[in-house]
């Protein structure tokens, strides 16, 4: 499933294993990351993917397997690992009686090289708060200086764990923005998610995870054509032709009814519509709210364990 | 170095901004100082005396007068009965009783009479050895000042009074070194709470994630500890000095040694507590637990002398009685326990093995 470590790879990580006590939480995960990348670990809350992405932060050992980060082994360079990357942990980890520029400046004292605290407040939208001490930030100011803490060093390699949980709506679409400035800016990214919008919108490759495994990695276009090659032609379903036509159609494998839509599952979406187009036009009418549809990840994911994914 | 100093100011601003903390790490130990100052300040010097006239004349009200100018006593008037009550309920540490008579053998001794001496009573607790002795002492002086006085001679020797201090020690000047020795011991014992609080809120683990490395971590802690101590060191001492009277005469280098010594081993007992907490109620009961029998059953409180046998020898187990005992050798020349090495000693040992248990048990997340 995972080739070699290639040329680019800026995380490899081998047949790792860990165990608490008789909880397997990494049970043999291997995947590599490339230069410039967003890859990300998508799972249900306890699928193993927080340790996997510690243990590659250097946080944890782990029990036997190799993990390598910009070519250095995690157990014999963490210092020099951690350097140069920066990281961001599920709970805000901060001094709660700090201001934002003071912690900011506080980090930029424990790397050998660190960005302005300016241009952090800037680009995490963090200036007007700047002098209001952690603890009175709201759910998203906090996860946007967790991130700026993850900036302080201008690393090449960010790891974000959940970085959007907890967030509404508009605060995810502004660290959605973050993250792609930040892969915009030539860093690789590891995130992890159990949103499954968030995984389709800004990760270039995937790993799915359940019970410490890895059921299935790639682009998310790959994990979903693996398995669904159909896609669905939804439209209205008032002043459709009879599903005998409808089923009759070029490539239509089953026709479905929704509530107020009709579905044709279908393995050649351009011939279906064309033929599709056709039929309505002869009765002198056309179908409404016409919508392709592929098979998200989602559909994944209770293809491989049976379960559906929600939080 | 650099992340060193910014990790230590950045403990010491979230210590000075927590209201709570800064209150129970500067403010209560100089209320208890300020408390027992007062208790021990009226205690020490002056002695309550009952005071019975049974005579009755001008110059047993004249001999009144002058005691209570030179001596360091307060009189109490009343008949010999109403100062035995007030002496059992405590009121007043002893009773002169005045006979009657006392004028008329004055008056026979001006005459150029022999008469026979009269007898001044003074009634004192046996129980308490110290104070019934000094009240003795109190009043064979007045009563020899009388006669010299009374004789007409003038004195031939007189008594320069000069110290050098030994057990006496008075109240405060015992009392300042043991609260000081007190507040270093809670400064260090607390330093847990905000060490588990830290774990607790993964601020150590987030820290662990960056290259900072832990001796920067420790040191850091560590020295905002000190500086805490230097300042608790100060206000202590100061209010001591100005308020109370207590005189330092000691060196102030091995005073600050072992308020040093004292701090570094105390916060290494706070690690291993924090080492054993997981969350901080956890670290607060345990620190409660610790710190009382540690400030009880140590020589700070009491002097030693007056333990049992048994709980003598948990104190000389306590790294307590050992700061207290160095501090008040140091600052105020107090009796030794034990030679200041010996002190040294003691306290560096428990450092260096509550050092070691930190080092094996210490958990950063």
């Amino acid at each position: 499933m995972l080739g070699r470590p290639g040329q680019d790879a800026v995380i490899t990580v081998d047949d790792v294993f860990k165990a608490y006590g008789d909880v397997k939480a990494v049970d043999g995960v291997s995947f590599q990351v490339s230069k410039g990348e967003i890859f990300g670990l998508l799972g249900p809350n306890g699928a193993g993917k927080t340790t996997t992405m510690e243990m590659i932060e250097g946080l944890h050992a782990p029990d036997s397997g190799a993990i390598h980060v910009l070519g250095m082994d995690v157990r014999h360079a963490a210092t020099a690992i951690k350097n140069r990357v920066g990281v961001q942990l599920q709970t805000a980890a901060l001094y709660p009686q700090l201001t934002v520029t003071e912690l900011l400046s506080l980090f930029g004292t424990f790397y050998a090289r660190h960005q302005p605290v300016e241009r952090l407040l800037e680009d995490l939208e963090l200036g007007e708060k700047r002098n209001a001490q952690t603890k009175n930030l709201s759910g998203g100011q906090r996860q946007r200086l967790s991130v700026a803490l993850a900036l302080v060093n201008d690393p090449e390699v960010v790891f974000l764990d959940e970085p959007t949980t907890g967030l509404d709506p508009a605060a995810r679409q502004g660290l959605w923005t973050v993250v792609r400035r930040l892969k915009g800016e030539g860093r690789t990214i590891l995130m992890t998610t159990h949103y499954m919008e968030e995984a389709e919108a800004l990760c270039d490759r995937l790993a799915i995870m359940d019970h410490g495994r890895i059921l299935d990695s790639g682009t998310a276009e790959e994990l979903i054509g693996r398995r669904f090659r159909e896609r669905g032609v939804h439209f209205r379903r008032a002043g459709a032709p009879d599903q005998e036509k409808l089923q009759a159609l070029p490539a239509v494998s089953r026709v479905v009814y929704e509530e107020d839509e009709v579905v044709l599952f279908t393995s050649d979406v351009p011939a279906t519509i064309a033929a599709l187009l056709e039929l309505t036009s002869r009765a002198g009418t056309e179908p409404a709210d016409l919508m392709i549809r592929r098979a998200s990840l989602e559909d994944v994911f209770l293809e491989l364990t049976g379960r559906a994914l929600r939080d | 170095m650099r992340a060193l100093r910014a990790l230590s100011l950045a403990n010491l601003k979230s210590f000075v901004r927590d209201r709570a903390a800064l209150f129970w790490t500067l403010a209560f130990p100089i209320v208890f100082v300020i408390l027992f100052g007062t208790i021990f300040a009226g205690g020490g010097a002056q002695y309550q005396l009952a005071w019975v006239d049974q005579d009755g004349s001008a110059t047993a009200a004249a001999l009144r007068a002058a005691f209570e100018a030179n001596a360091p006593v307060e009189l109490k008037d009343g008949t010999f009965e109403e100062s035995k009550s007030r002496m059992l309920r405590g009121d007043v540490d002893g009773i002169l009783v005045i006979p009657k008579g006392l004028s008329a053998v004055i008056d026979a001794a001006h005459a150029g009479q022999h008469p026979d001496p009269i007898e001044v009573t003074v009634v004192t607790d046996p129980s308490r050895s110290n104070t019934s002795l000094a009240i003795q002492q109190i009043a064979t002086g007045l009563v020899m000042a009388a006669n010299l006085q009374l004789s007409g001679a003038s004195p031939l020797l007189t008594v320069r009074p000069d110290a050098l201090q030994t057990q006496q020690l008075n109240g405060v000047s015992f009392f300042v070194p043991s609260i000081l020795a007190m507040a270093l011991m809670q400064l260090g014992v607390f330093a847990s709470i905000p060490l588990v609080q830290q774990r607790e809120k993964l601020i150590l683990k987030r820290l662990n994630a960056t290259p900072l490395p832990r001796w920067a971590l420790v040191g850091s802690n560590v020295a905002v500890r000190l500086v805490i101590a230097a300042v608790q060191t100060a206000l202590i001492l100061g209010i001591g000095i100005a308020l109370l009277g207590v005189k330092v005469v000691g060196d102030p280098l091995p005073i600050a040694g072992f308020v040093i010594l004292g701090a570094l081993t105390f916060t290494s007992i706070g690690y291993v507590i924090a080492s054993f907490a997981r969350t901080e109620e956890a670290a607060n009961g345990i620190t409660s637990v610790v710190q009382f029998p540690l400030m009880f059953l140590s020589g700070i409180f009491f002097p030693l002398e007056v333990l049992p046998d048994w709980l003598r020898s948990v104190a000389t187990l306590m790294p307590l009685t050992y700061l207290g005992d160095a501090l008040r050798q140091t600052m105020v020349g107090g009796a030794p326990f034990m030679p200041l090495p010996v002190d040294a000693a003691v306290l560096g040992g428990w450092l260096v093995v509550t050092l070691g248990i930190s080092a094996r048990f210490f958990r950063w997340q």
